[in-house]
């Protein structure tokens, strides 16, 4: 009898007749999943779990399964291009790498002379883990200015977690949290930063409680044990009851409350301004559910929160960061096993020590666009996308007359989608480095192929807080296309920042890992390295801020001139805050609801992750949907005062009726008018970037919450169904 | 004899849907833009399931009946099971009358316009045959709701994660208990 054993590779090279196998590292996401990747012929054949990969011990999600098809897609670009029509014309001509590097190269030495480096801005969408070499040129070059995800992604936890305990506390899964709040997120599909499914999943077959804050009824929410049905926007007010709770009836950590805390006292009289009665009457969630949970969460030891990027695409995006942070906090689980923990990396040479921004002048850190407006994000090398498209739109406070974005589509992720077109149609030079001709590169004046994960050496999740590092490893080329890292460390040396730079981008990686005494090629050898793994740092050394304690009251804050204490905003657009609007626009719309198989605008294309999906959903309640006389897989047109776009109903309960939930970052590759379609289903036509209506420390664009109609487009009728992926979502 | 089942506890199933897709990887070439599915996972709900609001994730995908009555309704024999339990669909033999589609209790026959055959799991039996876990039970999934092996050991195990869970999923995977029609 055989004995079967989960990716057997040994047996499945013998089966299958494959040439080699090779370990890497999944990036179709944020990273972290280990894979095999089988190769026969030269070519990917198969890619299968690594069991050893310690963050998802062997498990993968669609995107890493389809890899091969993205990096073997027919339409990938595979060698750099320039435009030879007008913007937008999709008329392009096959150029060298030198041509195309070397004009890039004189275009930012040719608007440093004349305009300042200042004038040039590089730009990463959800980091493609290339975040430290694009700072790193941006900054040797003297230019502030790289516009990332950043504002409302990821950074406001890092730069929250690092202003009051240091670092962003990471849910200890590895320990098995005993009752986990899961808040505005659902990890099983989406597979965020440094959590995936695998590990949550497995705590709650140990037994874990489950909390589940989502105004709809995710699968997660089914399972709860309390699922907190909030209007959308309200998180702030709803973690101010909750802390309410746990203040009032006395359920927090007491000797951390008293050793380790800064601003208890004005931080109780903050919560006391929450009464229960208030914040069901804001947030529409009872109140003995609200005690429910903040008991359950409180008293169930050890607990984790298990957050994500919806709290931070809000105007209330820094304070919902630190309020979720004072519930781990207050109920002393902060770098508790179990908890949250303060995760110290492997004794590398850090992202923000890679990025270089020390070498960025004083005087260029002060023309930081929009640095003095967001002044929380701006000392975090964080800028606000609207404050760019002004720049080049008005040319205030200053032109920007150069973009080079890498791994990003803009016109599709950012708010104001028409004001972010325009802009780019406008840019003097724009060069962009992507896989395919996306509905932005589309407006570029160069293309360059940007190599997938499979086609790279790198020191994996080199930028994470779980405190591993994992090597990926090189396993195929394609065409011309170059890892990010290459082309950068290629263009560095044209625009005359070869003395910080390398040789070939393999040194870099020597670099990076130089302080443990070990090389790249010693790295490829192992299957991970963990930083030190110790507990309850703090009753040491106390926390890495300003008071060395945990800060409810932020020093930093207040010295930025903000509002020390977390409170609770409503969105700018709401029942509450714009009534006379809602009259009109009579529906909440909450935007971003992650669907397994894409990565925010990411493969569309690639059949295996498309079939999945066809068309975006938008869903909305039988109750609405009888009154608005929508049915099931009617295409339907979404409207809010900035625009309309067509997305197809589904009908479902577990919202409320006054809620509709629009899928995000949708484009159509399949068409192939060089637009195609950015503007058809793009939610972000619809949201606003108004920087009054943005978080007032980070410049977070609230997209994730506004006011629209819905209603019925007639003319086009249903499409033939699907023979074997019905449309069913 | 071995017997086996593939068994996935819809209970604990996420719906991130990595089986459709490891299953599509290994029946298709890499450049293949369609292909049938054996497999696929669809959203059941939200709505009221025994009363209370609930949402499911089932998966669909074919339960290799004991006394399978696809096979009784294939008038060709195309469908056979295996004494290892496995119901193998025979591509060669299938002439595409499609009479064992309506049979399945479990809608878990299709048919494949390409081929112009019916399309089902065959329980990757060629990679079973070789000491190699199915495609899709080969530890991808995140929930590790996916089984394979002895139904017996898999009920037993399902209990088990069960009672950890504390009482969670009440629902008894519709595999184990397959009745004739
Ligand atoms: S979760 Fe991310 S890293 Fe893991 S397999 Fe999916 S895309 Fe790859
Ligand atoms: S892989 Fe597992 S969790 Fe994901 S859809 Fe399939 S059965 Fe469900
Ligand atoms: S009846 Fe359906 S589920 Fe049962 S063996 Fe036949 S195809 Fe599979
Ligand atoms: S057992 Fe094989 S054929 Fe059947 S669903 Fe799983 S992967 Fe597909």
């Amino acid at each position: 009898m055989h004995q079967f054993r989960y990716s057997n590779s040994e047996r499945e090279m013998e089966v299958y007749g494959y040439d080699s196998v090779v370990k890497s590292h999944c990036r179709m996401c944020h990273g972290g999943c280990g894979v095999i990747v089988f190769v026969k012929d030269g070519k990917v054949a198969k890619i299968a779990g690594d069991p050893d990969c310690p963050i998802a011990h062997g498990t993968l999600c669609t995107k890493g399964l389809a890899s091969a098809q993205l990096a073997y897609h027919p339409d990938r670009l595979t060698y750099p291009v320039k435009r030879v029509g007008p913007k937008a014309s999709g008329r392009w001509e096959r150029i060298s790498w030198d041509e195309a590097l070397d004009t890039i190269a004189e275009r930012i030495l040719a608007y440093k002379e004349k305009y300042g480096p200042e004038s040039v801005v590089f730009g990463y969408g959800t980091g493609r883990e290339n975040e430290a070499v694009i700072y790193r040129i941006a900054n040797l070059l003297g230019s502030p200015n790289v516009l990332t995800a950043g504002h409302f992604c990821y950074g406001p936890r890092i730069s929250t977690g690092i202003i009051t305990c240091g670092t962003n506390p990471i849910a200890d899964y590895e320990n098995f949290p005993k009752c986990i709040m899961m808040w505005g997120n659902n990890v099983t599909i989406s597979n965020p930063d440094e959590y995936k499914g695998e590990p949550f999943s497995v705590a709650l077959d140990h037994g874990a409680k489950l909390i589940v804050v989502d105004p709809r009824l995710t699968r997660p929410a089914a399972r709860a044990n309390v699922w907190l049905q909030l209007r959308p926007g309200t998180d702030a007010a709803l973690a101010l009851g909750m802390l309410n709770v746990i203040v009032n009836e006395e359920l927090y950590d007491k000797e951390f409350v008293e050793k380790y805390i800064h601003g208890w006292e004005p931080f109780v009289k903050r919560v006391n301004e929450h009464p229960l009665d208030k914040v069901e009457e804001i947030t529409w969630v009872p109140k003995e559910k609200i005690r429910e949970a903040a008991r359950l969460f409180a008293t169930t030891k050890p607990a984790a929160i298990q957050w994500g990027v919806a709290i931070e695409q809000q105007n209330n995006c820094a304070d919902n960061d630190r309020l979720l942070m004072f519930l781990m906090g207050l109920t002393g689980n902060i770098d508790a096993p179990g908890g949250q923990v303060l995760n110290r990396t492997p004794n590398i040479v850090n992202v923000g020590q890679f990025g270089a921004h020390g070498m960025l002048p004083k005087d260029q850190f002060a023309k930081r666009l929009g640095g003095e407006r967001f002044r929380l994000a701006s000392r975090f090398a964080i800028i606000q996308p609207k404050c760019v498209w002004d720049a080049i739109l008005e040319e205030k406070p200053y032109p920007v007359k150069m973009l080079f974005f890498i791994s990003s589509n803009p016109v599709i992720t950012r708010a104001n989608a028409k004001e972010v077109y325009r802009a780019l149609e406008k840019v003097e030079f724009m060069a962009v480095a992507d896989f395919f001709l996306t509905p932005t590169a589309e407006l570029a004046d160069i293309v360059l192929p940007a190599a997938t994960w499979l086609e790279m050496d790198y020191v994996g999740d080199f930028w994470k807080r779980h405190g591993y590092i994992l090597p990926r490893r090189k396993v195929i080329q394609v065409g011309e296309c170059h890892s990010d890292h290459e082309m950068l460390n290629d263009l560095a040396h044209r625009i005359g920042q070869g003395q910080y730079w390398w040789d070939n981008f393999e040194k870099a990686l020597d670099y990076i890992l130089h302080p443990m005494g070990i090389t790249w090629n010693d790295f490829k050898k192992m299957n991970y390295i963990r930083g030190e793994v110790k507990y309850y740092k703090y009753k040491e050394g106390g926390f890495s801020t300003p008071t060395r304690k945990f800060e409810l009251y932020s020093t930093t804050l207040e010295k930025m001139g903000y509002d020390p204490l977390p409170q609770y905003r409503e969105p700018p657009e709401s029942p509450v805050s714009t009534p006379e609007l809602y009259k009109e626009y009579p529906y909440i719309l909450i935007t971003g609801a992650r669907p397994p198989g894409f990565f925010h605008t990411e493969n569309r294309q690639v059949p295996r992750l498309r079939e999945l999906h066809r068309d975006p959903i938008v869903e909305i309640h039988p109750d609405g949907a009888a009154k608005e006389g929508i049915k099931e897989g009617d295409w339907v047109i979404i409207e809010s005062r900035r625009g309309r776009v067509r997305q197809r109903a589904k009908i479902a309960l577990g919202r409320d009726p006054r809620i509709v939930a629009a899928q995000h970052a949708w484009w159509f590759p399949e068409n192939k008018d060089p637009g195609h379609g950015w503007d058809e289903s793009n939610i972000n036509i619809l949201t606003d970037n108004a920087l009054e209506g943005c978080d007032p420390a980070m410049g977070a664009s609230n997209i994730r919450t506004l006011l629209c109609r819905i209603y019925p487009e007639k003319k086009h009728p249903m499409k033939k169904k699907n023979r074997m992926s019905d449309y069913r979502d | 004899m071995n017997r086996y089942a593939l068994i996935i506890e819809e209970f604990a199933c996420w719906g991130c849907k990595a089986c459709e897709v490891a299953c599509k990887q290994e029946y298709n070439p890499v450049d293949a833009t369609n292909g049938i599915k054996y497999l696929s996972v669809w959203g059941d709900g939200p709505k009221l399931m025994n009363g209370k609001l609930d949402f499911m994730w089932r998966v669909n995908v074919c339960k290799h009946c004991e006394e399978p009555p696809c096979a009784q309704a294939c008038p060709v024999e195309a469908i056979m099971k295996r004494e290892d339990g496995i119901v193998i669909l025979d591509y060669e033999k299938c002439t595409g009358c499609q009479l064992c589609i309506d049979e399945c209790p479990y809608h878990a026959i299709s048919f494949d316009e390409d081929r112009k055959t019916v399309a089902k799991c065959n329980l990757c039996h060629h990679r079973v045959d070789k000491g190699l876990y199915p495609a899709c039970a080969d530890n991808i999934c995140l929930a590790h709701c996916i089984y394979f092996g002895d139904p017996a050991e898999i009920e037993k195990k399902i209990l088990e994660k069960r009672k950890i869970r504390g009482g969670w999923g009440d629902i008894i995977p519709k595999a184990i208990k397959i009745s004739r029609r």
